[in-house]
């Protein structure tokens, strides 16, 4: 049985900042794969438009997600992650079954549980993320081989299009669509698949509900235990302008205390907003949580009218992550929505040589840093 | 205490994050206890789970830092009532933020509230009753969830009464949990059993030092571990004499907690101050609990039956001072808080106060939820809590619902127009799963009375439109969160326009932004596009467009925003120099005296009742088919293939208005205008009383172009124009102000009042073309008084094309955009009493068909747009203007080069 502690990854964040690759959908969009793309002969039947479903691209067009992987290990990447993010039963459902609430009903646990049961789904489920994983597992592998620099397999964990913690009915509080169990059982899956197809690593990532995170930080726990095989695990929020997970509104301290009982490889920031106004709460966990910290941030805010969508550049990017690291902040750096190769190029190169946040040192509270960040737009 | 200052506090969270402070008495709340209160229960058992969700809040307010949760109880179904019970707090925000401690002897129980908790809880709780193996399964499970744990000194014997079973029970069950099970040991809380003491039985006199003792002993022994335990136990035996039970607590919890114990379950309403116990109670007392006497118990019940019924119950509700506000502050106040115990009846009184139910909710209502808006823009408030709010606002509209049917059947009986209650269609477009946030905006709608249609995600833009149609909705909503969301709204706006949609359209989700919503979307669509930020915004929105009182003018606010942004973007950042490189880069003008005219007079000139029949040669007509949307140059438009003929109908009709209007002489013209001595000092205009320059009369400020230009393009100001001081020549500006709009209301209204909008509207943009045309016809006197107009023998295109010499540049326009200067115009020729017209606070000038500005002669002088301007220029018109830089970036927004906000 392996553990966290002795995984090679743990000794290269204690002699510097492992890279985390980009955003698969930022880069995914510019293929400009269409619709028929996506379905190809395999769900050219589909009823639904697929094309946003980006994780089935690792099924239909497994090239270029391979050519994805292949440019972020070649613009640095120690980390790839897997293309599932939301290679769960819950989330594919979206796109294959039909609503109820079009013909007046409800999404409820009884929908869910159907979905949860639903062979089609699961198959699928199964097959994206084992199928994500071996794709990923290749190219960190030939990569790894070609450079003598060891590449890590990430599998991505999404945060679901369903909450625990909030209820859609006006007249309810109490009401919830799916239950605990549900999720659980839906990540089981998710887990158990990822580690089959040979990933070296469970990130769960995006969390904006912690309650769904806690209910995949069980599932994870349940697969290490019934399959006697453990990995390290990676745990990064979605935090609003206020330092909240998004959707249940949890602190980013009140978090560290909720999850830090999985011991994980590192906890961090990723998503929702871009690294300007992560700071202070990157700046907060990173005081109170003594693993490894990750972050990867959007390329800014949204902004539509930009070419990525996103308003950051990747000198932008590798600005503020290289004053993060020479802030003593992180272990881990990387980009999400809105970050390309060249992106991560710029980060890779920005963070060579720069020294990792100390392991197990939590700075004295009132030692801040301060920021050498020009405030743009 | 050493031991204390060297243990790993213990942290827990609910929504925010929980640490224990050394030496600091955690409080847990145990009002939602049904075995500790029968109130608490009745309410679970009768299934009125929002007042216990009340019970719960008042916990929080009276200041628990960790509330107990229990449902153990025959008659309730524990894992349903936990289950809903936290859900409900979880929803709950002021009590979210809190951990909870899920409190039961039922394993399903506790599982079941493990898996409705985001933070850090703590389980109440697991022993050794069962055995070991029983054990570490549930202390390997509550790990799993994450929680910290409760152990009571329980094992397969039994209870441990002693101090000897106690400390045994706690070490052998502190050794499995951090050894066998790697639980940490800073999340293991023992307790180890308070007993009832003073029960006549000599065995149970020793419990409370027992108790005390093993707690000094696991602090000292068992690292990082936690005390705890039931405190109402103690006093059992003196159940009905809360005054000897309070002193009890009291003193009892006094001496434990200087042994180690770190926190315990007891009602606050049951607890004297140790302090303030009567000394000869609390002696009584002290026997009783540290065992100093055997006829302690005796004694203390005897002192007792004098005690018994003296005992006031402590007051358990904080003062409610914001109930002395008024019924506006109140329904505020409860609107933010979520409070909704007093909304009703705040409701009903704001009501009667304001005549009518939808003045309530139009008013106090819809001011409470702007601030809601407002907190939740500025970080201070979140999701949850504005569901909350919206909750609340239901509540309230409820109440408020019957009087509106009934005013409604009233009005509906006299014959009136009732109108429906507002409907939305809302949507996560085509190609978009996302749906969390429509969810809460729908909830937010619903919430106020809107009815709500929720089609779900992925929708098909013909499906949301055909739902659109059937249900005859009043509004559509969409939404998506993913960028190629942004293209499939852009189509549904479009595809809104091909089929002649009426509806306005809303748009919201993470990537869309007011900007793109304005550049992207709304020029496609001729209804309003309104961008929603978030839930919470919502509403405003909706209620403006649905109301007939306030949606012209929510549009026609709406309209001009997004006309700003589109201009804004139209405009990107340029480079731009500094302003004292700007200053160097000035007009160049080489300063002759032939080039400096000097006009017939200097002062003011007063022009009434102007001749319109002489104004109407110097109109400028193509703006006039602007008005009417037509695109075209006058005459050419009048001869256009598709629209000649429209145009030519206009032309017809705004002639026979004008002629009538003359005719009648039903508006009048009036102006004024004058001549003064000036000098440019620096980017300002200084006007002067006399020639000797001595006494300034007034000074106009200007800005200066500040944008790098390629080539020589100089950077222009207005003040390049007029001779500079040093230069020592004199020279003049002229200004002036007129309006064609007096009577032009009046006129207006006539036609309304005939119904007659068509011409009403026309005689609104004829006014306009006389007001312009005055500006035209004074701006030739002018020239002819400067003098060397006199030779110009200019045609009346000529006129239009303004081939002439010299400009006259008006505030708030392109050269000069700061529209404050108006109230120095005005000042200087007396305006409002020489011309009757006036400026209001945002200097807009009244009557509408009017214009005003200045007129500069040097040859050179032209017209040119200011463009950006940078922080320098701004900085350094605040200082000439005397005005603060956030006025001058208010007024001069568009031209600002960066983000004030930055």
């Amino acid at each position: 049985m392996t553990t966290a502690h002795e995984h090679p990854l743990q000794k290269i964040l204690e002699s510097r900042i492992a890279i985390i690759d980009g955003a698969m959908g930022t880069t995914i969009r510019t293929y400009g794969m269409t619709e028929a793309d996506i379905r190809g002969e395999r769900f050219k039947d589909s009823t639904k438009d697929l094309l946003n479903n980006g994780d089935l691209f690792s099924l239909t067009q497994p090239k270029m997600i391979g050519d994805i992987h292949r440019r972020f290990l070649e613009a640095g990447a120690d980390i790839i992650e897997t293309n599932t993010f939301g290679a769960t039963s819950i989330t594919q459902s979206e796109f294959f079954v039909d609503d109820p609430r079009e013909r007046g009903g409800r999404k409820d646990p009884a929908f869910y549980q159907k979905i949860i049961d639903d062979p089609f789904l699961n198959s699928l489920a199964w097959e994206i993320n084992e199928k994500s994983a071996r794709e990923c597992r290749e190219w960190a592998d030939h990569f790894g081989n070609a450079t003598g620099r060891q590449r890590f397999v990430a599998g991505a964990i999404g945060p679901l299009t369903v909450s625990l913690s909030n209820s859609p009915d006006a007249d309810d509080a109490g009401f919830r669509v799916v239950t605990f169990d549900q999720v659980k059982t839906a990540y089981i899956q998710q887990v158990r698949a990822l580690i089959a197809g040979g990933t070296d690593l469970l990130l769960v990532e995006t969390i904006f509900d912690s309650l769904n995170a806690k209910a995949a930080l069980v599932a994870i726990r349940e697969v290490f235990e019934q399959d006697g095989k453990e990995l390290p695990v990676m745990i990064s929020a979605a935090v609003g302008r206020g330092g909240e997970t998004l959707i249940s509104a949890q602190t980013t301290e009140a978090f560290w205390n909720a999850v830090q009982h999985m011991k994980p490889l590192s906890v961090g920031l990723n998503c929702s907003l871009g690294p300007d106004l992560m700071y202070p709460f990157l700046e907060e966990i990173s005081q109170k949580a003594d693993v490894a910290i990750s972050c990867y941030p959007n390329a800014g805010l949204p902004n539509p009218l930009s070419e990525t969508g996103f308003d950051l550049g990747p000198e932008d990017m590798a600005r503020y992550l290289g004053d993060f690291a020479r802030g003593g902040l992180i272990n881990i750096a990387g980009g999400c929505c809105g970050n390309t190769p060249e992106h991560i190029a710029a980060i890779a190169k920005a963070l060579d040589g720069q020294p990792p946040r100390r392991l197990g040192a939590i700075p004295p509270e009132g030692a801040s840093y301060e920021p050498q960040i020009e405030r743009r737009a | 205490m050493s031991v204390a200052t060297e243990m790993k506090p213990l942290r827990l969270s609910g929504s925010q994050p929980f640490t224990q402070q050394p030496g600091v008495y955690i409080m847990i709340g145990e009002r939602t206890n049904v075995a500790g209160s029968p109130k608490f229960a009745k309410l679970i058992k009768q299934g009125k789970y929002e007042e216990a969700v009340s019970v719960a809040r008042q916990q929080v307010e009276n200041g628990a830092n960790v509330l107990d949760i229990c449902m153990d109880e025959g008659m309730i179904d524990g894992v349903a009532a936990m289950t809903r019970y936290l859900q409900l707090l979880g929803s709950e925000p002021e009590v979210a933020k809190v951990p909870f401690m899920v409190d039961s002897s039922k394993w399903e129980v506790i599982e079941a509230g493990l898996k409705c908790l985001q933070g850090k809880g703590i389980v109440n709780s697991i022993s050794l009753k069962e055995g070991e193996e029983k054990f570490r399964q549930n202390a390997a499970t509550v790990l799993k969830y994450g929680a910290a744990v409760v152990v009571m000194a329980f094992d397969e014997e039994g209870q441990a009464a002693t101090y000897e079973e106690k400390i045994r029970i706690c070490e052998r069950a502190y050794r499995i949990l951090v050894e066998g099970v790697g639980f940490p040991p800073e999340d293991i809380i023992f307790d180890p059993n308070i007993l009832t003491v003073a029960t006549g039985m000599e065995e149970h006199n020793n419990y409370a030092v027992d108790y005390i003792k093993a707690t000094r002993w696991i602090k000292a022994n068992l690292p990082h571990a936690k005390v705890s335990g039931g405190v109402s136990n103690i006093s059992f035996s003196f159940r009905g004499n809360n005054k000897v039970r309070e002193a009890m607590h009291s003193a009892f919890l006094y001496h434990a907690i200087a042994a180690g114990m770190d926190m315990g379950i007891v009602n606050a309403g049951m607890l004297e101050v140790y302090e303030e116990i009567e000394p000869e109670l609390k002696v009584l007392v002290e026997d009783v609990l540290l065992n100093r006497r055997p006829d302690a118990t005796e004694r203390l019940v005897d002192h007792g039956e004098t005690l018994k019924g003296a005992g006031a119950a402590v007051n358990e509700k904080k003062a409610e001072e914001w109930r002395n506000g008024t019924v506006e502050e109140r329904l505020s106040h409860a609107l933010v808080k979520g409070i909704d115990a007093y909304i009703e009846l705040d409701a009903e009184e704001a009501r009667v106060k304001l005549g009518r139910p939808l003045l309530v909710i139009e008013g106090p209502l819809m001011a409470g939820m702007s601030v809601v808006g407002d907190l939740f823009g500025a970080g201070k408030m979140f999701l949850p809590q504005v569901v909350k709010s919206a909750r609340v606002m239901k509540k309230a509209v409820a109440h408020l619902t019957p009087f509106m049917e009934a005013e409604k059947a009233a009005m509906a009986a006299s014959g009136e127009v009732v109108k429906a209650q507002g409907k939305i269609v809302l949507a996560t477009v085509k190609g978009d799963v996302h749906d969390i946030g429509k969810n809460i905006v729908g909830v937010v709608l619903a919430c106020n009375n809107y009815e709500v249609i929720d089609m779900g995600v992925m929708v098909p833009c013909e499906k949301i439109l055909e739902r659109a149609k059937t249900e005859k909705a009043d509004l559509i909503g969409l939404s998506g969160l993913i960028t190629p969301s942004l293209d499939e709204m852009v189509h549904v706006a479009r595809e809104m326009e091909r089929q002649g949609f009426k509806l306005p359209l809303l748009i919201g989700g993470a990537t869309t932004s007011r900007r793109h919503t304005a550049v992207k979307i709304a020029p496609l669509y001729s209804e309003p596009v309104v961008h929603v930020l978030d839930a919470s915004r919502a509403v405003p929105v909706t209620t403006s467009l649905l109301s007939d009182e306030g949606k012209p003018a929510f549009v026609a606010q709406h309209r001009a925003d997004y006309d700003a942004l589109r201009k804004a973007h139209a405009s990107p950042r340029q480079t731009v120099v500094s302003l004292e490189t700007a200053r160097t880069r000035r007009t160049p003008i080489e300063w002759r005296v032939e080039d400096i005219p000097v006009p017939e007079f200097t002062g003011v000139r007063v022009l009434d009742n102007f001749p319109l029949a002489t104004l109407r040669d110097f109109i400028d007509w193509t703006p006039l088919f602007h008005a009417w949307g037509l695109k075209g140059v006058y005459p050419r438009i009048l001869e256009h293939e598709g629209q000649g003929e429209q145009a030519r109908q206009i032309f017809a009709d705004a002639n026979a208005l004008l002629d009538r209007i003359i005719d009648k002489n039903l508006i009048t013209a009036r102006g004024v205008y004058g001549f003064f001595l000036a000098s440019a000092v620096g980017d300002d205009i200084e006007l002067y009383t006399d020639d000797t320059r001595g006494k300034v009369l007034e000074r106009f400020h200007f800005l200066r172009q500040q944008a790098n230009r390629e080539g020589s393009e100089p950077c222009r100001s207005l003040a390049d124009f007029i001779a500079p001081k040093e230069t020592g020549l004199l020279d003049h500006i002229g200004a002036f102000a007129v309006t064609s709009g007096i009577g032009l209301k009046e006129l207006c209204d006539r036609f309304r009042a005939e119904n007659d909008d068509y011409n009403a509207i026309m005689a609104e943009a004829v006014a306009d073309r006389l007001a312009e045309a005055f500006a035209e016809c004074l701006h030739k006197r002018v020239r002819d008084e400067w003098g060397y107009g006199c030779e110009e023998g200019l045609t009346h295109a000529d006129l239009i094309q303004e081939k002439y010499r010299g400009i006259r540049p008006a505030a708030g326009y392109p050269a000069c955009p700061d529209h404050t200067e108006k109230g120095t115009l005005w000042r200087l020729l007396d305006v409002q009493a020489n011309a009757g017209m006036l400026i209001t606070e945002s200097f807009a000038m009244w009557p509408g068909s009017s214009v005003s500005g200045l007129y500069f002669a040097h040859p050179q002088s032209r017209y040119f747009s200011l463009g950006k301007i940078d922080r320098d220029q701004v900085s350094d018109y605040h200082e000439r203007k005397n005005m603060s830089v956030a006025e001058v970036e208010r007024w001069l927004g568009q031209n600002l080069n960066y983000d004030p906000a930055e």
